[in-house]
């Protein structure tokens, strides 16, 4: 039997609440997923395998991150822009994206210190660039070599399994925790009709639950791949 | 006057065939639609629209003679009291629990409507002891088993005593008692006065309900 009040049409007036709280996390959580997809990288006929892409990759970041001497940083530079117009036109738009927000959000980091003291322009500006060149490396590096490649090259280089494993199934599937998470906010939209005052307490709420799917998925997912054969070894990837 | 009118609407994702084709329908106060149809045939789509979580790309969406657009839904106030007046249970209700104990749970949307705590207290209550829940409130609800956190969830929906209820496959997951009254606590509903949008593979179950029926 219906309790009374829930046979009746009610006149409804929402208490009013600030900002559209749930609307804006949604929104910008929806951004960072699309973000966070691991893309497989096209590699070409004439591609480096990819241990070899890693070394260099490494080499490169660490070369550019300790050198001081312009001139070589230049050269790295170069050589990373010359790789970047080999490739197709929406690869360098996607990494040219990538790399101009990293370059604008380490100016503004610095600029507090060229502010206070204008002598350390020049290093500012070095260390800008040099953020810039490697992370357009990274961006070169994620466009043009495939995923399964990449865990391959990792055994390689005697990286054990289940490092391997829990980084690949992180990578892989933190879009899939991002799609829980968004389900969860809009469940939580959809019975926010009036004036939440813990609001923290429900994305707390939403992360907490977030952290056990997550955990109990990896548990599955681990059990389906053993099931299937899978005995912790990336080599023949 | 009809509380739900779709007018021609047209739905598509931006990779693939659109899945919502010039769909026309209405559905008065008592009415119960049956939606059917194959998976991803575009039941859940449908009914992200009808809860205004995506919007048509083409058509008209009226609730209660109003269009529901995204420009309408930017309006807080709107956004709440139409979601006030529309409940959807979504197919995995996994997604819909968040709080930390079932009383929580049902008591989230009451919480927020300006009722005193008795008030509130009253409709929680009334609702564990509709869906026969009562002996979990103090539970977990992520430790409760599937077809306990369907009932919670139902039981969360209706503590807002929406007058359209949405329900995405209500019965996957529940045995045949849950199943039983289940089906009890719907005749009930339509029988006050309320709005039943329903998909389901199990057509035969509503038979003595339903008042129209799409297949997508």
């Amino acid at each position: 039997m219906l309790p009374e009040w829930m046979t009746k049409t009610e006149d409804y007036a929402p208490p009013k609440d600030g900002g559209a709280f749930y609307r804006k996390t949604l929104k910008s959580l929806g951004g960072i997923m699309k973000r966070l997809k691991v893309e497989g990288g096209k590699e070409g006929r004439f591609s480096l395998p990819a241990w070899l892409k890693i070394i260099l990759l490494l080499g490169l970041i660490i070369l550019v991150s300790v050198v001081q001497d312009r001139l070589i940083i230049m050269a790295c530079g170069a050589l990373v822009l010359v790789r970047l117009a080999m490739m197709p036109a929406g690869d360098i738009w996607g990494v040219l994206k990538t790399t101009i927000f990293a370059g604008v959000f380490c100016a503004v980091l610095v600029t507090p210190a060229v502010i206070m003291d204008p002598a350390r322009l020049s290093n500012s500006l070095r260390l800008v660039l040099k953020v810039m060149i490697c992370v357009t490396a990274v961006g070169e590096f994620n466009r043009t070599t495939q995923w399964n490649h990449v865990t391959g090259a990792l055994r390689k280089f005697h990286v054990p399994g289940v490092i391997i494993f829990i980084m690949d199934i992180t990578f892989r599937y933190i879009v899939l925790l991002g799609k829980l998470m968004e389900e969860l906010l809009t469940a939580v939209e959809l019975r926010s009709v009036g004036r939440n005052d813990k609001k923290y307490a429900s994305v707390g709420g939403i992360m907490g639950v977030t952290f056990l799917r997550g955990s109990e998925m990896n548990k599955e997912m681990y059990e389906a791949m053993q099931c299937r054969g899978f005995t912790d070894d990336y080599e023949g990837l | 006057m009809n509380i739900i009118e779709l007018k021609n609407i047209y739905f598509e994702y931006e990779e693939g065939e659109p899945v919502l084709n010039g769909l026309d329908l209405s559905l008065g106060a008592g009415e119960c639609l049956l939606v059917l149809g194959d998976n991803g045939s575009g039941k859940t789509t449908l009914f992200r629209v009808l809860n205004g979580l995506s919007f048509p790309s083409k058509g008209e969406y009226l609730f209660k003679g109003v269009a529901i657009t995204a420009d309408y839904l930017k309006d807080n106030s709107q956004t709440k009291r139409f979601h006030k007046d529309i409940g959807y249970l979504f197919q995995n209700t996994d997604t819909m629990l968040f709080n930390s104990r079932v009383y929580d749970e049902v008591a989230f949307g009451p919480r927020q409507m300006g009722l005193t705590d008795s008030e509130v207290d009253q409709r929680v209550m009334d609702c564990l002891r509709l869906f026969d829940i009562e002996a979990l409130k103090e539970k977990v609800p992520y430790h409760l088993s599937g077809g306990q956190k369907k009932m919670v969830a139902l039981a969360s929906i209706m503590a807002l005593s929406p007058e359209v209820l949405v329900l995405d496959e209500p019965f996957a997951g529940l045995d045949q008692k849950r199943e039983a009254s289940l089906l009890e606590f719907l005749a009930e509903l339509k029988a006050a006065g309320k709005t039943l949008i329903i998909a389901t593979h199990k057509e035969e179950m509503f038979k003595d309900l339903v008042d129209k029926v799409i297949r997508l």
